[in-house]
């Protein structure tokens, strides 16, 4: 298997990030992000290149990434939602909200649209209780959610 | 009670442990039973399974016994009845989503899972939902089935396979309780040592395929003998039933194993049930190879009969053509009782020495220390010398990986070819293929210098080794420095008289002051050791007497027993080549393919008056054999081996055999040739052994017991070193190195092994720059010529050995590899180049 | 009341060094250089400031655990933030992030380490930047690199982000997932103060806790120590959030009144409902009945009501929620965070939500009670790490709180259904 190959701005960022650490391993996390990023999934293929860059056997960085919540082997969305099924947001009603987001995009949670635009998942909690109801579109957090702000966010997105 | 020594109570009971002694098995030692699911002793503490909770006074919380480390006065109590309910509590918890499938599992009746829910568990079960369903029976490798369903998640296996096998090929996936065991991406768990899983898995969930729904573990039968595939001599447990064998498991002996053993010593047992397997004495019809000057055998002799006739037959042409025209190769593969008796046939029953069982130079005995491979963990640094342990003796690998990761040992390695062991090695000096006895000597002349001890007056040049000063000069103090060092050396693997220096070396490493050392002469063949201590070779009687010390010689052998410096099996060849040599007897020997030469090895044979071959598996040998004798073979056979370290064992039969065993035959042909002795069983010759070979005092049923005992390490004789040979070959062409392979494709691991998984493809190894020469990439298909033989290989281009040099990895007999090389063994160039 | 942490949050570019530093930012480091390094952590002992990332130990004292004579040393800043109900962390990591660089250059003088690293969640990707840039800033202004001010004193810190597991954020976890590996826990002992990180070493705190450090050092420990209670000195952040008017983060004085907190600062319960329940902090603490809401709000009198002040996340429960489902819910929270390493937490978190369930599918059985309180007695602190414990303590606490509320679905139970 060798399908996988790093971009040459990618070999110079995890230069970078090798140089953080005494240990190589320790840059195990941040290159599986790099490439969950860059690819929206972590196929084999790069696990094995991940393995080699870290000294590592390819069943190690699986080991390890099946571990995360935030890895994923089947290609997401462009859009991954994140929504906090969580108690502070359950206590401000986010059961129905994520049922209406699910009706929105027309899928179930845990699925992907068929455009691959939208990926829609329940979260444990994100740490950002005080706004709750909330939810997580990529990096971006959306608090005090209500089916209008949901119809908005989600409508803003290209 | 020393400082290192705590005393503590448990249950009521004192007991006084070594620091560092974990809770559970201080236990032990006083018969109290701690149940455990995920603590193995040899892994180490993982805290898993919880099962193994216990109270300790003026702790709050209840303790896993497992995890924790014997503290003064610690009071541990293991009956409270908090205890019993958290107990309960956990069983109940791990039995929550197991299968009760008990009746069809092959762990059945030795299951830890079943066996503490017995004594410890709760009577019934309070889970009322559908247990959950996990996959069932799905191979893991073509080896091992995996019923995920009965995991108990306690990461016994993967902690082998991260701590032990220092692999991480084995896992754990995903999170929670969708944990499970499993590999990348769903590939085949195949590494050599990966059956160990099964025997430590506390429940049903690792299976070994051949076995399952096999037999009830009760209805076996178990044979605790040895493993017989390499210099390691691993105990198995033989379990067989109705004379079949069933399955092989380890048997933990912490001197030799350290509790694994490698896949090809579970798994590499086809041959036993093999169509290929020797039954009975057979004359082969006459064409094979020249009719034999000796009367015809009669058609179905008995065994017996064959052997009278066989010895007589020796007998009349040694008085015919004088006995330097008889000879013997036996085998390092052989018992040392069948070794012993060969010997004692060939010198006291026909006058010759002309005993061998090997194509490389070696002599019995060290200069210094035999250290027992346990010795590895305790020294501070490890010398390997031209040594491949992972691929020659793998559990001697483990060993060393433990030694390295786990405590203050150093690796070094001073060799021709980078090996696995690289990446653990804190210092590796490569010399080029065939400049062994250079680099040694520099080695040896660095050390002689320290220690104002003369030094040869051809000194060795660093030159052709394409070693640098400096890497000799850190190498030297190394050694120098060591407070206590273990050399590990492979006889089989150095030419010339290389190592005679490495006997040198070792004698120069035992005159530096306040260092403790040793060495392991570590050739992978199952009984290397032992062939040499029983005489099998033309130079040396049993026990490392030379035949110059012919006082000590007609003390243990009688007046007539011959002094004359017999032929080398490599001589021997050479000499039927040239028909001065008329009678040859091969011991478990497949010289045809083993032994240098290839096809000029089979018009040798085929010129004797009389061959006799005895083996256990039809070989291109027996082929050419004019009678083949049937030999037991390891399952079927008894004996004593002596392992790489020393360690004299007792391997005990596991199957019946058809026919008489082989120390049998040959006391028949030793009776025929005149000797008196009746020997009644095998172990009378282990008796005489201990009589009779210096070194082998005290070795009997008893001093070995179950778990064998080391025999004294038996003294070198002074050596004179004969000049390196030198020559080289025609331009352009690389000098040969044959590494050996334990799991090749060969008599024993035929086609249809278990382990088929493992063979490779013929592969030759060339360093980046030669290959650059010859325009020559990765996976190319190169063709090797020497001595008019031309083999085809694929090409991997890396830094396994140094420029000038070329390693072909011995991976099938059908490979024909040993082609390559000449008849007499000396070094060998090959011509490279691409199709 | 006082604001320590806190005091100028919401001013604009606060993040940025130039306007941190016209706060006085900074200022804590050359008084702390001008220090021997065992002075400070005596000093930190001595304002008696415990963790707040939830266990509440002692911070001095955990620094002065460090193995003698064994470097490297390492700071781990522990912003895995994870606990439900908590986003304080957050807060200050996105408004303060000097703060943090401020209180781990202090630490990393004091206990002699030249490397810290900042795990975060996963999930605060964007905040890596924003301290990132913080680091790049402190970097310049050469408060961080080599020989700082002159002293001699070096220091790297770098952000490290997790990739979503709640268990990262327990400390032994937190140095596996750093290390490379999956976030189990570790075997404690050897505790991280003899061998954390790359086996050596480590000091590991939370980003509140190493915020409160600067203060001590400019003010004095005994300032520090004159705030709050007998064992519980200083202020603290609380997370309010649930039924309250206003959720926020709330920087109060450790002792304050419970009913303060979610009365007066967070306005009241919510829709002018009544107040239920409450957990005082985080997921993992019990929750309190509505007529416990006088405690106060410190360490002693939370322990002494039966419940911890854990992460400082107070979250309000009003008399319109069903405790039953909440505790589902935080069940299912521990069911999907469980490492799976030890067997009780992984298939007791999961029996327990199996239960839960059928009760409120109206399918359980009054016996269920005693099975559940059975089960958590077989999970509790016989676990390889707390988050077993974690899940315990909201069940029990409801069942114990609010045992009719289970025994509600009892009555509707079909008979004869399992
Ligand atoms: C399951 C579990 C989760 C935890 N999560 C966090 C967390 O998200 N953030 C945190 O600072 N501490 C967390 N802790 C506490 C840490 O283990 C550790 O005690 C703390 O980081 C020490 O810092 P402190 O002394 O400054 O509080 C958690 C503990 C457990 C058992
Ligand atoms: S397969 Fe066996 S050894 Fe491995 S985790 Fe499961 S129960 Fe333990
Ligand atoms: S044996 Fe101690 S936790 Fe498993």
């Amino acid at each position: 298997m060798s399908g996988f190959t790093f971009s040459e701005k990618q070999e110079e960022e995890i230069a970078g990030i090798l140089s953080k650490y005494p240990f190589k391993k320790s840059a195990m996390l941040p290159l599986l992000t790099l490439v969950q990023r860059a690819e929206r999934v972590i196929s084999p293929e790069a696990m094995v290149a991940i393995g080699q860059k870290l000294d590592c056997s390819p069943a190690y960085v699986q080991s390890v990434l099946s571990f995360y919540t935030m890895y994923h082997t089947e290609k997401v969305g462009k859009y991954m939602i994140l929504f906090c099924i969580n108690i502070s947001c359950q206590l401000n009603g986010c059961d129905k909200l994520l049922e209406y987001a699910a009706d929105k995009l027309d899928i179930k949670v845990g699925e992907t649209t068929p455009d691959e635009k939208f990926t829609l998942h329940r979260e444990e909690c994100l740490a950002d209780c005080t706004n709750a109801p909330m939810m997580r579109v990529n990096d971006t957090f959306y608090g005090n959610l209500t089916e209008q702000r949901i119809d908005q966010i989600l409508d803003s997105l290209d | 009670m020393s400082d290192n020594e705590i005393t503590l109570t448990i249950d009521g009971k004192s007991v006084t442990v070594p620091k560092g002694t974990k809770v559970v098995d201080a236990a032990k030692q006083v018969n109290v039973d701690i149940p455990v699911f995920c603590y193995h002793e040899k892994i180490g503490p993982l805290g898993c399974c919880r099962m193994c909770l216990v109270e300790v006074e003026k702790m709050p919380k209840l303790m896993t016994a497992c995890t924790m480390d014997v503290m003064p006065d610690m009071v541990v109590k293991t009956t409270t009845e908090k205890v019993e309910k958290a107990q309960k509590g956990v069983l109940e918890f791990t039995l929550l989503n197991h299968p009760l499938d008990c009746p069809v599992c092959d762990k059945g009746g030795e299951c830890p899972l079943q066996d503490n829910t017995f004594k410890y568990g709760p009577p019934e079960t309070r889970m009322e939902f559908h247990r959950h369903n996990n996959a069932k029976a799905t191979p893991l490798s073509p080896v091992i089935t995996i019923d995920r369903e009965r995991c108990i998640a306690c990461q016994r296996c993967t902690a082998y396979s991260e701590r032990i096998e220092q692999g991480q090929e084995l896992v754990m996936l995903n999170r929670g309780f969708h944990n499970e065991v499993g590999t990348f991406n769903n590939e085949p768990y195949d590494t050599r040592f990966s059956g160990n899983v099964i025997d430590i898995c506390p429940v049903g969930a690792l299976t070994n395929t051949e076995f399952r729904f096999k037999a009830r573990t009760w209805d076996l039968s178990n044979a605790e003998t040895l493993c017989a595939n390499c210099g390691c001599n691993c105990n198995i447990t033989m379990g067989t039933r109705l004379n079949e064998l069933m399955r092989v498991e380890a048997r933990p002996n912490d001197a030799v194993d350290d509790g694994w053993i490698c896949d090809k010593g579970r798994w590499g047992h086809s041959f036993l049930h093999s169509k290929n397997k020797i039954l009975t004495a057979r004359e082969n019809s006459v064409g094979s190879g020249k009719p034999t000057s000796f009367p015809t055998f009669p058609h179905n002799c008995t065994i017996q009969e064959a052997a009278v006739k066989v010895a007589e037959a020796f007998k009349k042409i040694a008085e015919e053509h004088g006995p330097e025209s008889v000879g013997f190769i036996g085998s390092p593969y052989g018992t040392n009782e069948e070794n012993y008796l060969y010997q004692k046939m060939f010198r006291q029953g026909l006058g010759s020495n002309n005993i061998d069982h090997k194509s490389y130079r070696d002599t019995p005995g060290l200069p210094i220390d035999h250290y027992g491979v346990e010795q590895i963990e305790t020294s501070n640094v490890v010398l390997l010398i031209a040594s491949d342990p992972t691929e020659e003796l793998p559990i001697l690998d483990l060993r060393i990986k433990k030694a390295v990761t786990g405590g203050t040992t150093r690796l070094v390695s001073l060799n021709d070819q980078k090996t696995a062991l690289h990446r653990y090695s804190s210092q590796s000096v490569q010399y080029k293929v065939g400049s062994e006895s250079l680099a040694i000597d520099a080695l040896a002349n660095g050390l002689a210098r320290e220690l104002g001890e003369p030094v040869p007056s051809q000194d060795a040049s660093l030159e052709k080794t394409g070693i640098s000063e400096e890497d000799m000069k850190a190498l030297v103090e190394t050694v120098r420095s060591s407070m206590k060092i273990c050399v590990v050396y492979n006889p089989s693997a150095l030419s010339g008289d290389a190592v005679m220096r490495v006997k040198r070396l070792l004698n120069l490493i035992s005159k530096v002051p306040t260092m403790e050392c040793g060495a392991i002469p570590a050739a992978p063949m199952t009984n290397a050791v032992g062939a040499m201590d029983m005489g099998l070779v033309p130079d040396f009687y049993p026990g490392g007497v030379a035949l110059t010390d012919q006082e000590e010689i007609k003390k243990l052998w009688g007046e007539n027993a011959p002094i004359v410096n017999g032929l080398s099996a490599l001589e021997m060849i050479a000499r039927a080549e040239s028909g001065e040599l008329k009678a040859l007897l091969v011991h478990r020997s497949n010289l045809v393919v083993d032994f240098p030469g290839g096809s000029r090895v089979g018009d040798a044979l085929r010129k004797l008056d009389l061959l006799v071959v005895h083996d256990m598996l039809e070989t291109e040998t027996t082929e050419l054999a004019h009678l083949v004798l049937p030999s037991n073979g390891p399952g079927y056979d008894e004996g004593t081996t002596t392992n790489i370290g020393g360690r004299v064992q007792a391997r005990k039969s596991g199957l019946d055999a058809e026919h008489a065993p082989d120390w049998k035959i040959i006391s028949l042909m030793l009776n025929a040739l005149g000797d008196e002795t009746n020997y009644q069983k095998s172990l009378d010759v282990t008796d005489e052994i201990a009589i009779k070979v210096p070194g082998y005092q005290g070795i009997s049923r008893k001093s070995m017991g179950k778990s064998g005992c080391n025999r004294e390490s038996i003294a070198s004789a002074a050596e004179t070193i004969a000049e390196q040979p030198t020559g080289s070959g025609e331009d352009g062409s690389l000098r040969l190195r044959v590494a050996t392979f334990l799991f090749a494709h060969d008599k024993i691991l035929d086609a249809s092994s278990k382990l088929a998984h493992h063979f490779l493809p013929f592969t030759a190894h060339l360093n980046e720059e030669d290959a650059k020469k010859l325009a020559i990439k990765e996976g190319d298909t190169v063709l090797l010529t020497a001595e008019d033989v031309t083999l085809e290989a694929t090409a991997s281009v890396n830094g396994r050995c140094q420029p000038g040099g070329v390693v072909v990895p011995r991976v099938s007999d059908w490979q024909g590899v040993n082609g390559l090389v000449g008849v007499d063994g000396g070094p060998a160039w090959v011509g490279v180049r691409k199709v | 009341m006082t604001q320590i942490l806190f005091k100028n949050k919401d001013m604009k570019d606060l993040h940025t060094i130039k306007v941190y530093e016209e706060q006085g930012g900074y200022q804590s480091l050359k008084k702390a250089f001008d220090q021997e390094p065992d002075e400070i952590v005596a000093a930190v002992k001595a304002s008696g400031l415990r963790g707040r990332g939830g266990a509440g130990f002692p911070t001095g004292l955990k620094w002065s655990f460090l193995a003698k004579d064994v470097f490297p040393r390492y700071l781990c800043c522990n912003a895995d933030e994870s606990e439900p109900g908590t986003c304080k962390d957050r807060e200050l990591l996105l408004k303060n992030p000097h703060l943090l660089l401020e209180g781990m250059i202090v630490c990393s003088y004091a206990c002699r380490i030249e490397t810290g690293y900042i795990y975060m969640r996963g999930e605060f990707h964007d905040l890596s930047f924003i301290m990132d840039k913080a680091i790049e800033e402190a970097h310049a202004k050469g408060y961080l690199g080599k020989n700082i001010m002159g002293t001699g004193f070096n220091l790297e810190i770098y952000t490290h982000l997790g990739a979503g597991a709640y268990i990262c954020g327990e400390e032994s976890a937190l140095l596996n997932s750093l290390e490379g590996g999956r976030g189990e826990p570790r075997m404690k002992p050897p505790f991280p103060a003899v061998e954390g990180l790359y086996a050596k070493p480590t000091v590991i705190n939370n980003v509140e806790t190493l915020c409160v450090v600067p203060y001590i050092v400019n003010e004095g420990a005994e300032k520090y120590a004159a705030l709050g209670t007998e064992k519980s000195k200083g202020t603290k952040l609380v997370s309010v959030s649930g039924h309250v008017k206003k959720p926020g983060n709330y920087e109060v004085v450790m002792g304050t009144s419970t009913r303060e907190i979610i009365y007066d600062l967070a306005g009241g319960i919510r829709d002018d409902n009544e107040l239920k329940a409450f957990i005082p902090g985080g997921s993992s603490v019990p929750m309190l009945p509505a007529d416990q809401v006088d405690v106060g709000y410190d360490y002693e009198s939370l322990a002494a009501a039966g419940t911890m002040l854990g992460s400082g996340a107070l979250i309000v429960i009003d008399n319109k929620a069903n405790i039953v489902e909440t505790t589902l819910r935080l069940i299912s929270f521990y069911m999907h965070e469980s490492c799976g390493k030890c067997t009780p937490c992984r298939e007791g978190t999961r029996w327990l939500h199996q239960i839960v369930e059928r009760i409120l599918q109206h399918k359980g059985q009054l016996e269920y009670i005693n099975k559940i309180e059975d089960i958590c007695g077989n999970m509790a602190f016989k676990t390889f790490c707390p988050l077993a414990d974690a899940c315990v303590a909201p069940v029990m606490s409801s069942i114990k709180h609010f045992r009719s509320e289970y025994e509600e679905y009892f009555k509707n139970t079909p008979v004869g259904s399992v």
